[in-house]
């Protein structure tokens, strides 16, 4: 049963469904359904449409554009705000996107591989101190990392890490969330009778993990990856408390900055188009990820769900 | 399901004697923490370290004027009738309160109704109802920081298609909502995602019964569909539990908007960090953070310890 | 100038673990500075300008300036043995906060940072500043006012060159006040009636906002009463007064309570998307400002062209004797972590100390200087603004504030002090506090704290 639920997981999620007639919900229903959707779409699209039309005017165009805030205005400035976001402060914004991407795939994938092992050796390996290791990796899955910032950032310091890359890439391998994930789906996906099986047909212990064990795991994977990378992405509290040099900032902490600086009254320089298109064009890789990679992360959301 | 009994399928090798069979566990029990082991020194390193770090500082005290010494458990005393920490421990719980609940319902009445539709339409809303989780959390609050602007924001003008003037979102009143909102609104799309890639990959027969024995929609909907999938709601509570205990972004964020209404003490987290980083009382805010992290650490194993079942931890 | 830190990272990550393994085993640490060797000698800093003479000794150099990187080429240009790296590490409280935070970590600083007066003495209490009397600051004394060297000034103590300052004057919309008949107060009794006035001619905005977290602008307007919260000399670090309710302050809250009972002036956030526009849209009749505040201004022009802006003197309580306050404005300090402080003590002097310099900062960063030869040359007191149309607003204003400004004592904890004030104001603003009982609020809150952080406070 494990193993067939494991398969169907792996598939997109559409295709055992994909025979069923869609009769359940009659004609008025279906329009209403319909409708429901709609709202929900413009309610999560808005703002983003909003971010869209404002990427593509000019400074005092916000404020007193013939469009509104939302549609475009007569002036159409986009081109310019990626070019301002080209030169402003030497063209810095570049390097904090890279910066975000750096952040992002190594401390997302770091954490991915080491949710992976420890997932799998928590569920099929039965280890002195495995039970006490677990609880307190159940107690550490809700802690706010936020709540360890500040330690960390203190201790990191005393060994000269604070303001280096470091500093945000190696908390960021920790993801209990994802170990747990892990396990949970190990203990599901991989069924003990294969491991023995190619025990007894003479595997070490790491090619059982690599050759029957990682392959059954790989909707489970795409989730965590997608989870940790995501997170690091997102992350402010921790670059923000740990960085000091612009050079090394992520796009979230450095647009936040700009921010500040824009609505500072004492010399601050109004930048507020360049916020705007900043931020659009820094959400755009994830959203082109999304899009371009659904089949992976659609399916792989369905893991361990059915009891 | 796995079967965890400790019945191996083969029969063993009949000249495996027991000594062999415990060298053979105990080889293997080095395995396990192999395994583990890269996670556990991260674990050690940037959790139970920093955790520790942070209960030795609170045991000591440096103020502006003295230098520093060390004062035992005075500082926690200080903590627990502190009433700006104990009102923002309050306002989180109120967040978790009101937050979970929205987050999911909407989450989960989208993913119910998308699951009846197999539209070109419904496929394209999946798609758009998740995009804002691709946001970052900056991001989302300086969008909805404009967006609730009377200025900038488009609210004037809706509001003002019905005839009325458009509410401050950013008062005293008001701001507890347009953070529910912002957040609802950047985790609510993922959230239907995991509900809805569960309900896809429920068995369809399983409805058939129901539906021949005249079930409605809805009455398949809540008795049949939600109790299947109850290790994703399960998960889909965690996520959204940890979301509003790291409360912390966008509050921050909105702050720089609404500094009257989003005071630096709004949440434990902005507390801690503004002890920290405005005030240099890192030995309070260090009491403040493990405060907050012990608190947390014991809800969170009690919770999923409670639904190890659903979650299937066994 | 990466590559030494990654490899140095990449070296301490095995005995980061290593250690941390120790310290969960209770041991803990001492609390020293391990983190002070790398300090901030500028050989790892990254500067956002160009140094093409790379043999000399860099200075790295935190500012937020407009049109500060023309100013850090004039100077590097002009400078052989010394050159400037500089980074804009954000505005106000952001640079403090990772200032803060680097003196926490022992390391991360610059050599020379830009600092507004008043948190001079947090940071030299927590001993982050180096005393610049010992490198020459007394032989520039004399180029700078009275009152701004106050600021910078503690007992016999220097911790900062002045560079800019925020003297401050009153602009205001003559197109408004002509069309509506009203006069341009020149007391804070006319400014009521002014206030009155504009709204019963059918004036839809406010004569002006009294933002709630004005923090600075709110206590330059108490200090014009005669309001000195603070009394505290580096020299007895430990002992601080605190009278943040004396009788200056409450006259100024009170008068602005009743305008605000009124609804003839605002009470928005400052230093926000929505009050910068309103600023500018016509919402507000006059803008309560420094002397950077016309540069501000301007920035956002084009929002209203049909606006005629003017500048006039501060309204006083007393117009047979006028006080002038300040708001805002800057200086240079070296930080201790600097490893060549009599190097950044150069830059600190030298930087803002020409001509050049100063014309950059005056005409591209819209500055008030503070050092004498450009602020009493003709140049500057002549210059006419055209967003003024043509108005010589130093002669007519702003020379004769920043000459009778006599210089502010500011708090150990300036930061709390003004997030609390921020609470109270709000507090009276929103709830119906009266303004004295929000500032007996915010006085026991101060005493406490000074108390908790361990100085002997007199009130």
């Amino acid at each position: 049963m494990a193993t067939t639920l494991a398969d169907r997981a792996a598939q997109t999620g559409r295709a055992p469904r994909a025979l069923r007639p869609d009769r359940e919900v009659g004609g008025g229903r279906r329009i209403g359904s319909h409708v429901f959707l709609l709202l929900l779409v413009v309610y999560f699209v808005l703002p983003l449409w909003w971010l869209l039309v404002a990427s593509t005017k000019s400074n005092s165009g916000l404020f007193v554009g013939d469009g509104g805030p939302l549609w475009f205005n007569s002036e159409f400035s986009l081109l310019d705000n990626l070019r301002g976001l080209g030169t402003h402060n030497g063209g810095i914004y570049w390097r904090w996107l890279g910066n975000s991407f750096l952040y992002a795939f190594a401390g997302g994938i770091g954490a991915t591989v080491l949710s992976i092992l420890a997932g799998y050796g928590f569920a099929k390996y039965r280890f002195r101190g495995r039970t006490f290791a677990f609880a307190l990796l159940l107690g550490s899955v809700m802690v706010p990392l936020t709540a360890l910032v500040i330690p960390t950032f203190v201790l990191l310091s005393k060994f000269d890490l604070v303001n280096t890359v470091w500093a945000v890439i190696l908390p960021s391998l920790l993801s209990p969330l994802g170990v747990y994930l892990m396990r949970v789906y190990t203990q599901d996906a991989v069924p003990d009778e294969m491991l023995d099986a190619a025990r007894v047909d003479g595997a070490g212990e790491l090619r059982v993990f690599f050759q029957v064990a990682l392959p059954l795991l790989r909707p489970a994977i795409v989730t965590v990856l997608l989870l940790t990378v995501v997170g690091t992405w997102n992350n402010f509290f921790l670059p923000l408390a740990m960085l000091q040099d612009p050079d090394l900032l992520p796009v979230t902490v450095g647009l936040n900055g700009w921010q500040a600086l824009s609505n500072a009254g004492a010399g601050g320089e109004q930048v507020w188009n360049l916020i705007t298109t900043g931020a659009f064009v820094s959400i755009l890789p994830l959203i082109v990820a999304f899009l371009a990679l659904q089949r992976y992360w659609q399916g792989g959301l369905s893991h361990g769900s059915v009891k | 399901m796995t079967t965890t009994t400790a019945a191996p399928v083969r029969p063993a090798p009949v000249r495996a004697t027991r000594r062999r069979r415990t060298e053979i566990d105990s080889r293997r029990q080095r395995w396990g923490w192999l395994f583990v082991g890269p996670f556990a020194i991260v674990f050690a390193t940037f959790l139970i370290a920093p955790l520790g770090y942070a209960f030795w500082m609170s045991l000591r005290l440096k103020t502006l004027a003295t230098g520093e010494r060390f004062v035992g458990l005075e500082n926690y005393v200080k903590a627990f009738s502190d009433e700006i920490f104990l009102r923002g421990l309050l306002r989180v719980a109120g967040f978790a309160a009101v937050m979970v609940p929205v987050q999911i319902l909407v989450a989960l009445v989208a993913a119910l109704v998308l699951d009846t539709l197999t539209t070109r339409l419904s496929k394209f809303s999946r798609l758009m109802i998740f995009v804002p989780y691709a946001v970052p959390a900056v991001i989302g609050a300086l969008m909805w920081g404009f967006l609730y602007s009377p200025r900038f924001g488009p609210a004037a003008d809706l509001f003002g298609l019905v005839g009325l003037d458009a509410p401050n979102f950013l008062a005293p009143g008001t701001v507890f909502g347009s953070l529910v909102n912002i957040v609802t609104w950047q985790w609510a799309g993922y959230y239907m995602i995991v509900i809805y890639a569960a309900l896809r990959s429920v068995d369809p027969s399983i409805y058939e019964a129901a539906r021949i024995d005249g079930a409605t929609g809805r009455q398949i909907a809540l008795r049949i569909k939600v109790p299947m999938i109850s290790s994703s709601m399960v998960m889909v509570v965690v996520f959204s539990l940890i979301g509003t205990l790291q409360f912390f972004t966008e509050p921050q964020v909105l702050r720089s908007i609404a500094q009257g209404a989003i005071p630096v003490d709004y949440t434990p987290n902005m507390y801690a960090y503004s002890l920290a980083f405005s005030y240099s009382q890192f030995n309070y805010a260090s009491t403040i953070a493990f405060a907050l992290g012990v608190v947390v650490f014991i809800g969170s194993y009690l919770f999923l310890y409670l639904t190890r079942k659903q979650s299937g931890l066994k | 100038m990466r590559t030494t830190r990654r490899t140095r990272g990449r070296v301490a990550v095995p005995a980061l673990l290593a250690m941390s393994l120790l310290a969960a085993c209770g041991s803990g640490g001492d609390g020293g500075s391990a983190g002070s060797t790398d300090a901030a000698g500028g050989e790892e800093a990254s500067c956002t300008n160009t140094i093409t003479k790379t043999d000399a000794q860099q200075v790295t150099v935190w500012a937020w300036y407009p049109a500060f990187a023309d100013v850090v080429d004039l100077f590097n240009e002009t400078h052989d043995d010394v050159q400037v790296c500089w980074t804009n590490a954000g505005q106000g409280n952001d640079e403090y906060t990772k200032f803060s935070t680097a003196i926490e970590a022992g390391s991360g600083a610059p050599d020379v940072i830009m600092l507004e007066s008043e948190v001079i003495s947090s940071f030299a209490i927590r001993d982050a500043l180096v005393d610049l009397s010992q490198y020459g600051a007394d032989e520039v004394e004399d180029d700078y006012t009275a009152g701004a060297w106050k600021d910078v000034s503690s007992g016999d103590a220097v911790y900062g060159i002045p560079v800019d300052g925020g003297p401050m004057g009153m602009l205001y919309r003559q197109d408004i006040f002509d069309q509506y008949g009203v006069a341009v107060p020149t007391t804070w009794d006319e400014f009521a009636t002014a206030a009155q006035a504009l709204k019963d001619a059918g004036f839809e905005g406010y004569i002006t906002d009294f933002p709630t977290n004005g923090r600075a602008f709110n206590q330059a307007l108490f200090a014009q009463a005669g309001s000195a919260p603070w009394t505290y000399d580096n020299a007895e670090p430990t002992e601080v007064g605190i009278t943040a309710n004396d009788e200056g302050a409450k006259k100024v809250l009170e008068y602005w309570d009743g305008l605000i009972e009124d609804g003839v002036v605002g009470t928005e956030d400052a230093f926000t998307t929505d009050y910068n526009t309103h600023l500018v849209d016509g919402t507000y009749a006059t803008y309560l400002a420094a002397a950077w505040g016309p540069g501000y201004l301007s920035g956002l022009a084009d929002a209203d062209s049909d606006a005629v802006w003017r500048a006039a003197p501060l309204p006083q309580w007393d117009a047979s004797s006028p006080v002038q306050v300040n708001w805002g404005g800057s200086t240079f300090a070296v930080t201790s972590q600097s490893e060549i402080p009599e190097a950044a003590a150069t830059v600190a002097k030298e930087i803002f100390g020409t001509e050049e310099a100063w014309k950059i900062g005056i005409e591209k960063g819209a500055l008030f200087p503070l050092w004498k030869p450009i602020l009493e040359s003709d140049y500057f007191r002549d210059l006419e603004y055209p967003f003024f149309g043509g108005q010589q607003i130093n002669k007519d204003v702003f020379l004769d504030a920043a000459a009778g400004y006599e210089g502010f004592t500011f708090s150990p904890f300036q930061n709390y002090a003004y997030d609390q004030q921020t609470t109270v104001l709000f507090d009276m603003v929103e709830n119906g506090t009266s303004a004295g009982d929000a500032l007996d609020t915010l006085q026991e809150t101060l005493v406490t704290y000074g108390k908790e952080q361990g100085f002997t406070v007199s009130e």
